[in-house]
């Protein structure tokens, strides 16, 4: 008997932004998280603010669970894991594990929203000390240090005099597998730089960068702001390592445009760890037969005109397990995906 | 960028190259490693009012090809950032004197970065400090104890209407006229300068245009000193020179000079003179035809848009309006001409800096201008500004260019052509 539910795998912004708009155009989503709690890697990561509006995160993320939660039209499943699947477009028979117990989903159509997981500086490259100095510190930890409202060196709990951001850590690097560019690193730098010179007003901030990428708005709105409004240092050249020297830390890399080595000290650096995709997003393309690319995110075949087709039809992949993304590449594809599962269950007649 | 004393290596014996390096020469070492980004000298320039578009600069690179001082040096918006970034002071620093205010870099320029305030800015700090070149210090003292920048007596400042042959009505005795012509310095006292206030003034007599000069009353524009940072001289001489202007009733201020146009149209207002200015290029170019211009003068030119005239004042057609209307005279543009026109080198300043200049530059940038002038082919080398002709005119004898480019102002053009 064929389906016309559609169920959504993972339960942050691109799958809660598709199950919205599912339920907006009448029909039903069934909205699968692992977490016990909707939200997400914004969520789970404690997000302090979006880039690059530097909306409050909780908010904002707390308004797209609203929107799905009680909502006649979403069937929320937390603490659930997809755990395998079998059937075609219009009648898709997945089975997920609730909370221990065994349960078993029919669908018309599957969106996959699985996302990304952070880069781990620790793992593949030990040139930056994450795991050995406490004032290395990467994107993500910032943000929490951000939310709590208490930006402080992690070493001493003072603030700090000087901060650095090093761009591009696990990013455009063939050693570690990740050529791609993660998209983000930039904007969410210069949105914390921002951040930090509005929290602590009299610490210097420098972002040590190959080249800065902020397309389109993420320019003026972040960009811009920092360098002219916030005083932020950009200087052109990577650092290459972190080595300890008194209580501090002694930032060694070349200014490029000086073709000089510079050892700068710093009370704390910023890795601007990139997007890899997430253990789910692997874990669930396996289960559904869904070609990955050579990164491990999911395939699209559509190319540039279509960001949400796979190879099998009736089952469709948005935000960021196909690459690394933005909220705003998230939940416009999203939106894409959601549409493009409907026209797939009404194009196979599903009786209403 | 200047060298830090404290990261000076000296060594007792150093050789490079093979070859032993003795006395000063091997104290040139630097240390290689930069230990600090030092944020306070960028602060310090951004801290200025109208100095603030300094840091916006993200070191795209698009000034520096067409900054004119770094086509014969090394200079450039970006460059001064980068140094500001690391650690130069700009206050106390050669690279505050070499901009020649010539405005390509705001042409080029994506964030803005606005050269044309932050110099001034900058400078004045710099002049209240008492920090200024030796030379462009002289320039200020003369105009303050003279009125004008050559240290010429105030009393011969008509002197050069003696030669005109036609009368030079004084306003003083006019009262009220259609035109205030500012005669501005350089065309009122410069040897050149008054060869073509001559020829302007046999033009307007023939047009039997209703003008008067302010004589004697006149005093400097000082539009150069104020963007080479002596700020409240402009602003005294501005009222001053507004304050004569009242007592006189005209239509419209006609003007030599571009720099004096820059001045009178848009500072002048923010001290109350807001009048109507207008470049005598602008002036002429619709009135040709009446002033029976037949005489061919069968020759090639070229022509140099003055930087106050063309890029901060937006004025490229007239000059050349008037270069087409008269007779036997072929117009071949130099490849950097209207917006991407190149500087002679003396705005901003650069007039009274050129000893200064020497030392920062592998050669001037009127001899580079002239060179390319030279390449078009042209005999004559057509100018409309008063800073222009000694410029150009000297740069041709230091090229080895005698006999090959004349320099005329346009104005001298026109009267060759009214025969």
């Amino acid at each position: 008997m064929a389906s016309e539910n559609i169920l959504v795998i993972g339960g942050g912004p691109t799958g809660m932004e598709a199950a919205r708009g599912i339920a907006d155009l009448g029909y039903k989503a069934i909205l699968v998280e692992k977490r016990d709690r909707l939200g997400g890697t914004p969520d789970e990561a404690q997000y302090a603010a979006l880039t690059p509006d530097l909306r409050n995160a909780e908010e904002a993320i707390g308004e797209m669970v609203a929107a799905v939660t009680d909502n006649p039209n979403v069937e929320l499943l937390t603490g659930t894991t997809v755990t395998s699947s079998e059937g075609e477009v219009g009648n898709f028979k997945v089975k997920a594990v609730q909370n221990g117990s065994e349960i078993e989903i029919e669908a018309g159509a599957v969106i996959v929203a699985t996302g990304f997981q952070h880069f781990d500086p620790g793992r593949e490259t030990q040139k930056y000390g994450y795991y050995e100095h406490d004032d290395v510190v990467t994107l993500v930890d910032a943000e929490k240090l951000l939310k709590s409202g208490n930006f402080v060196r992690p070493s001493t709990g003072e603030k700090p005099k000087s901060v650095a951001f090093i761009q591009c850590v696990g990013s455009r690097d063939r050693q570690i597998g990740n050529e791609y560019c993660s998209k983000v690193c930039c904007g969410m730098s210069s949105k914390q730089a921002i951040e930090i010179r509005q929290h602590v007003p009299d610490c210097k901030v420098y972002i040590f960068y190959i080249d800065m990428r902020m397309y389109g708005y993420w320019e003026n709105e972040i960009y811009w702001p920092a360098q002219e409004k916030y005083k932020v240092n950009y200087i052109k050249g990577m650092a290459t390592e972190i080595i300890k020297k008194g209580d501090g830390l002694l930032v060694k890399g070349e200014d490029t445009t000086l073709r000089r080595p510079m050892e700068i000290p710093m009370d704390m650096v910023i890795l601007a760890v990139g997007m890899e995709p997430s253990e789910g997003t692997k874990v669930v393309a396996d289960i559904f037969g869904l070609p990955k690319n050579k990164y491990n995110f999911i395939e699209t075949i559509g190319g540039p005109l279509n960001t949400v087709s796979t190879e099998k039809a009736g089952i469709f992949a948005a935000g960021a397990c196909t690459g690394p993304a933005d909220l705003e590449d998230s939940v416009s594809s999203a939106g894409a995906a959601a549409m493009k599962a409907i026209s797939a269950i009404r194009k196979i007649g599903v009786p209403a | 960028m200047p060298i830090d004393k404290n990261q000076i290596i000296e060594k007792e014996k150093a050789v490079v190259d093979g070859i032993e390096l003795t006395a000063d020469w091997n104290r040139m070492f630097e240390q290689r490693v930069i230990f600090d980004y030092d944020t306070s000298a960028l602060d310090k320039v951004t801290d200025v009012a109208n100095a603030e578009s300094m840091g916006w600069c993200y070191q795209c690179g698009n000034c520096v090809p067409v900054c004119p001082v770094d086509n014969v040096g090394e200079y450039g918006p970006r460059k001064i950032f980068r140094s500001l970034q690391l650690g130069v002071d700009l206050f106390t620093s050669d690279e505050l004197w070499k901009c020649t205010s010539c405005a390509q870099c705001l042409r080029v320029c994506p964030k803005e970065v606005d050269m044309i305030k932050i110099m001034p800015a900058i400078r004045e700090e710099a002049v209240l400090e008492g920090d200024v070149p030796e030379e462009l210090q002289e320039a200020f003292t003369n105009t303050f104890e003279y009125g004008n920048p050559m240290g010429e007596s105030q009393r011969k400042r008509a002197d050069w209407v003696q030669n005109a042959g036609v009368e030079v009505p004084v306003m003083k005795d006019k009262k009220a006229a259609d035109l205030l012509w500012f005669v501005e310095c350089y065309p009122a006292y410069h040897n050149r300068g008054k060869e073509a206030s001559v020829a302007l003034a046999k033009i307007l007599d023939k047009l039997q245009a209703d003008y008067g000069i302010l004589g004697t009353e006149e005093k400097c524009s000082c539009d150069s000193q104020r963007i080479a940072g002596e700020v409240g001289l402009f602003e005294e001489f501005a009222e001053e020179n507004i304050k004569t202007f009242s007592k006189y009733k005209f239509n419209k201020i006609l003007v030599t000079d571009p720099h004096a146009l820059n001045g009178l149209r848009k500072e002048y207002p923010k001290y109350g003179g807001d009048y109507d200015v207008v470049h005598y290029t602008t002036y002429l170019a619709p009135l040709l035809d009446k002033l029976n211009l037949t005489r061919s003068l069968d020759i090639k030119v070229t022509f140099h848009d003055p930087c106050y005239l063309g890029r901060h004042n937006g004025e490229y057609a007239a000059p050349r309006n008037i270069i087409n209307a008269l007779p036997g005279v072929e117009l071949i543009e130099m490849g950097r001409c209207k917006e991407q026109s190149y500087c002679c080198g003396g705005g901003g300043g650069g007039m009274w800096l050129d000893g200064f200049m020497a030392d920062h530059v592998t050669e001037r940038l009127s001899e580079n201008r002239v060179k390319e002038a030279v390449e078009t082919g042209a005999d004559v080398l057509v100018v409309c500004c008063p800073y222009e002709v000694s410029r150009f005119e000297d740069a041709v004898k230091s090229t080895g260019n005698e006999g090959k480019l004349l320099v005329k102002d346009i104005a001298e053009l026109i009267v060759e052509a009214m025969g």
